[in-house]
């Protein structure tokens, strides 16, 4: 009984065996990836102080508990204030960065690039330490404005990464064009080269928002009485079980998969290259 | 006689009196992010370095260059605070949760690989690092009322009829390796499934065409081929395993039990030493040391990296 | 540089270059050019893949620096002047057409740079706009476009702004056959129209030939010849010329004979006659004579023609119109003899078939090595170059 128009594929794990197995490694491996984000928003809606099953009923007193207490709804204030410009600020040192590598040779082009990668590298406890050392030196530490400048030094780097990948897919001839036309360097850039890249600089964006939103340990040694959300909920936890976290971790949940979407929407295109260019 | 292209500057852009001269564009497009950067992320690095020298007086700090901090905690590696087992109890941890990790991350890797049509891959995959977007503090505490002794999964088991099955995870090494392997998971699977998905397929082919079962083309075409992906993986797991302080202090109790005892991770300790004494000269001693180790570890896993490319070919 | 190399070309000269020479490290990619081209003049750079063409359009048009030489514009030095403050404008291969911009915000981008009045800007985008038929496009984004009209508002772009001369790098490359061939014909016609001086680098023989008034030749970066098209491929000037151009025969040999007019030269085949020109070489020097493909005829075995040549039939090309045949000599060498009517022939050729091939001492074009001066001992620099033309 010949079905398939296609030669079979050698490779198919044609034995049933194999292909059942695999396919219920990968529904176990993504209800175990799956599972503590779908516990925090379903029991995010349950009542009862211990989550635990069989559940106690529905409500949405969690979240009005959120609203009404106001420490945690501060924390995600603040985040949402330091996230933002910390992503901005990041954004814009990765475009010049991104620019001057892209455009200028340079002595130490190669080690410029490295030295704005290497903060991804070093694990975040290290960088706490340090950030708080040399911050309360010059007296600006436990500020939020302290988060918001240690944050843009770790997140520059996939911001930077996502725009150096835009501007590689910018002909040159774009740029020659605009200088032959008359404009200056200044102008070329601000008029040509800006709104060319525009996705890679929002998806990058997006890319050091997430990142920022949901830092820890930096926060943690840099911040003082004004916390952010992931340094509050570590304080909420370890004091108490409170299934009001649930809501916070939904309602971040929900943000971070916006702009996920945000990301998705705007990077894929440009990995995949489909993105405006003024060649045919 | 060279070619052409070969001799070409990189048409990219290039202006050529950019190259040499100092335009106003070229100074602050390189110069501002260099200064940001020198500024608050090489300096302060640096300035670690030199903070474990400095002293505590009097609650200031105050600079100096002495060795009083690396000697009293040698002092203590073995004796009271016990850095020495913490490092220890750290170094066992990295290095069964990266060891398991890989183990489970690799087969589910393979079955995305091998088993799901390519035209899902993308979708797999993306659904593989969507956890990676959740706030990781908030994952662990999802994992906490998870693992607890009347959490989800217990009273779950035990409304399922199976009372006596239950599992007394909270505050266990077990609990921080689940956290530890949760938050590795989406990282992992891209680095292995581009490991994979590079291994040519025309090589199992032939081997099947040759005779072999799936299983021998697993172990003599698959596996070797994925020694070095599989290294990195695991180099990669251990060391942020050691640097993490979370999981371990949610979800194994800051005073994680383990074959080694009742002892804290070396990168807790950190954390609750510093906490406890705000002595910052002196925890950046105790940071120095973990740099130390993490680079011991980075060295070694790239050593065997490099050693399984070569006998990989 | 002597001081008359100072002295600013006479006004009737849209552009000059002097000397123009580019190194990229160890590698010279121009060396020695000089070139005038003169008000409304429609001049093509030809040459093959690496010989410097584009780069030394570039250079005029200011993206990249000459090491040396000097450039000229309507009588003014502009070799120090940066890209954006010449005018001379540049049309791509790939168009370069800002994506982010409407078709008008192209064509004006020039315009809109400094201060402008945007009533006027607008009027001048739509007379450029109906000159090359782009009216009714003007509001239409970039992607939505034809090869074809991505082209004419490239060229818009850069006339709009009223250069003093425009620069075209292989333009129509990126265009389908037919397209090309009419696009050639509407480029020569606005050219024409505007009475601009246009420099078209291009690697296709027929373009360069059916749309310009004078070819410039470059090979390795220096200039083959220059002239108008029918002096190119009639009367080449270099070896290099001889075989790149159109489809000729190369016969080396020795002269033994110079009377009336003609040189008589011992080639490995044959002895061939050939117009001597003014200062004719003397016996016993070597020279290459060139020899058009169209220009052979082939006559029955027997009938004795001046200049013949008995080779065998080897292989035949048809290329739309006409025929190429390809023949082996006695000694080995390849003649090329092309046919303009192939199925006029009462008998058809036939592969191995011997024929008998002559041409005319008048068609033979006769070329002198020529020791490029100054590097007198150096192998494999010498060039040949035509005599007494």
């Amino acid at each position: 009984m010949v079905s398939a128009v296609r030669p079979l594929d050698p490779l198919a794990a044609d034995g049933r065996w194999w292909r059942a197995a695999g396919r219920l490694y990968m529904a176990v491996g993504y209800f175990f990836l799956v599972l503590p984000i779908a516990t925090m928003i379903v029991f995010s809606f349950q009542k009862g102080q211990f989550a635990s099953i069989p559940g106690q009923g529905w409500t949405v007193h969690w979240y009005a508990k959120l609203f009404e207490d106001g420490t945690l709804l501060e924390a995600l204030r603040n985040s949402l204030i330091v996230s933002p410009l910390a992503a901005t600020g990041a954004c814009v040192l990765g475009f010049l960065a991104a620019y001057s590598i892209h455009r200028f040779r340079f002595w130490g082009r190669g080690a410029f690039s490295v030295l704005l990668v290497l903060p991804v590298l070093i694990p975040p406890l290290i960088l706490g330490v340090a950030f708080l050392g040399l911050l309360s030196r010059i007296g600006l530490q436990g500020q939020l404005l302290s988060v918001i400048l240690t944050h843009m030094v770790i997140v520059t780097a996939p911001a930077m990464a996502v725009i150096q990948l835009r501007l590689g897919q910018m002909p040159s001839a774009l740029e020659e064009a605009a200088w032959d036309l008359g404009a200056t360097s200044f102008q070329s850039l601000y008029k040509v080269v800006l709104p060319f890249a525009l996705p890679g600089i929002a998806g990058g964006w997006l890319l050091a928002f997430t990142f920022s939103f949901d830092e820890f340990i930096v926060a943690w040694f840099v911040s003082g009485f004004e916390q952010t959300l992931p340094v509050a909920v570590y304080a909420y936890i370890v004091g108490s079980v409170d299934p009001s976290l649930n809501a916070v971790g939904s309602i971040v949940f929900a943000l971070s998969m916006l702009s996920l979407i945000g990301v998705e929407l705007l990077l894929f295109p440009i990995l995949l290259s489909q993105y405006g260019s003024s060649e045919d | 006689m060279v070619s052409a292209s070969a001799r070409r500057p990189l048409a990219a852009g290039v202006l050529e009196a950019a190259n040499s001269g100092f335009s106003p564009m070229k100074v602050l497009g390189i110069g501002i992010p260099l200064v940001y950067s020198l500024t608050f992320f090489a300096a302060p690095l640096l300035f670690l370095v030199v903070l474990g020298f400095w002293l505590v007086e009097n609650f200031q700090v105050v600079p100096a260059f002495s060795l009083e901090n690396y000697l009293d905690i040698a002092q203590h590696m073995f004796a009271q605070s016990n850095y020495a087992l913490a490092i220890a109890q750290s170094l066992w941890l990295s290095l069964s949760t990266a060891f398991f990790a890989v183990l489970l991350c690799y087969p589910m890797v393979l079955a995305i690989v091998y088993v799901a049509p390519r035209s899902r891959h993308r979708l797999l995959l993306m659904l593989a690092v969507a956890p990676f977007w959740s706030s990781y503090v908030l994952r662990l505490f999802s994992w906490q009322i998870l693992l607890a002794n009347k959490g989800i999964i217990n009273s779950g088991l035990a409304w399922a009829g199976f009372e006596n099955l239950q599992f007394n995870l909270l505050y266990t090494q077990i609990a921080t390796r689940i956290g530890l392997i949760h938050y590795l998971a989406p990282i992992l699977i891209v680095v292995l499934y581009v490991t994979a998905a590079n291994i040519d397929r025309d090589l199992i082919q032939a081997a099947r065409d040759l005779g072999a079962t799936r299983w021998q083309a697993f172990r003599r075409v698959i596996l070797p081929m994925s020694r070095t992906g599989l290294l990195v993986s695991a180099s990669f797991a251990a060391i942020v395993s050691f640097g993490d302080v979370l999981a371990g202090s949610l979800l194994g109790g800051g005073v994680g039990n383990s074959v080694l005892g009742s002892v804290p991770l070396f990168s807790t300790m950190i954390m609750t030493e510093y906490a406890s004494s705000t002595n910052l000269p002196r925890t950046s001693a105790l940071a120095m040391i973990l740099v130390l180790v993490m680079v011991l570890m980075l060295a070694g896993g790239a050593a065997l990296a490099e050693r399984s490319k070569v006998d990989a070919g | 540089m002597n001081a008359l190399s100072d002295i600013a070309p006479p006004p009737q000269v849209d552009l000059e270059l002097r000397g123009i020479a580019k190194n990229f490290g160890d590698f010279v990619a121009l060396e020695g050019v000089d070139l005038s081209i003169e008000r409304g003049e429609f001049v093509a750079i030809m040459g093959p893949s690496g010989c410097g063409k584009t780069t030394l359009l570039r250079i005029v048009a200011g993206l990249e620096s000459m090491s040396s030489g000097r450039l000229f514009l309507r009588g003014q030095d502009i070799s120090a002047l940066p890209v954006h403050k010449r005018s001379t404008r540049l049309v791509w291969q790939n168009f370069a057409l800002f994506p982010h911009l409407d078709v008008r915000r192209n064509i004006a981008f020039g315009l809109t740079l400094g201060r402008h009045d945007k009533e006027a800007v607008k009027a001048r985008v739509g007379e450029i706009a109906e000159l090359v038929q782009l009216g009714q496009f003007l509001d239409r984004r970039v992607s939505q476009l034809s090869g074809g009209q991505k082209q004419r508002v490239a060229i818009a772009r850069a006339l709009v702004t009223e250069p003093e001369i425009l620069l075209l790098d292989e333009p129509l490359s990126a265009l389908d056959a037919h397209l090309r061939i009419r696009m050639q014909s509407e480029m020569k016609r606005l050219q024409q129209r505007l009475g601009l001086s246009f420099l078209y680098v291009t690697h296709n023989q027929s373009e360069a030939f059916s749309m310009a008034d004078r070819v410039v030749v470059m090979n390795k970066g220096r200039i083959e010849q220059f002239g108008p098209p029918e002096e190119i491929y009639t009367r080449p000037k270099t070896h290099f010329v001889a075989e790149f151009v159109g489809s000729n025969n190369i016969f080396d040999g020795k002269v033994v004979d110079v009377q009336g007019g003609l040189i008589v030269v011992q080639c490995a085949d044959a002895i061939i006659s050939a117009a001597s020109g003014e200062r004719p070489p003397g016996k016993g020097s070597t020279v290459s004579l060139v020899v058009q493909a169209d220009k052979v005829r082939s006559r029955p075995i027997g009938v004795a023609a001046e200049n013949s040549l008995r080779a065998v039939l080897s292989g035949r090309e048809f290329t739309g119109s006409q025929v190429i045949y390809y023949l082996e000599t006695a000694g080995g060498g390849e003649v090329k003899m092309v046919a303009q009517e192939p199925f006029s022939q009462t008998e058809r050729a036939t592969i191995n078939m011997a024929m008998q091939l002559y041409w005319s001492p008048a068609d033979t074009v006769v070329l002198r090595p020529n020791i490029v001066p100054g590097k007198e001992n150096m192998p494999g620099r010498r060039s040949y170059v035509a005599l007494g033309t």
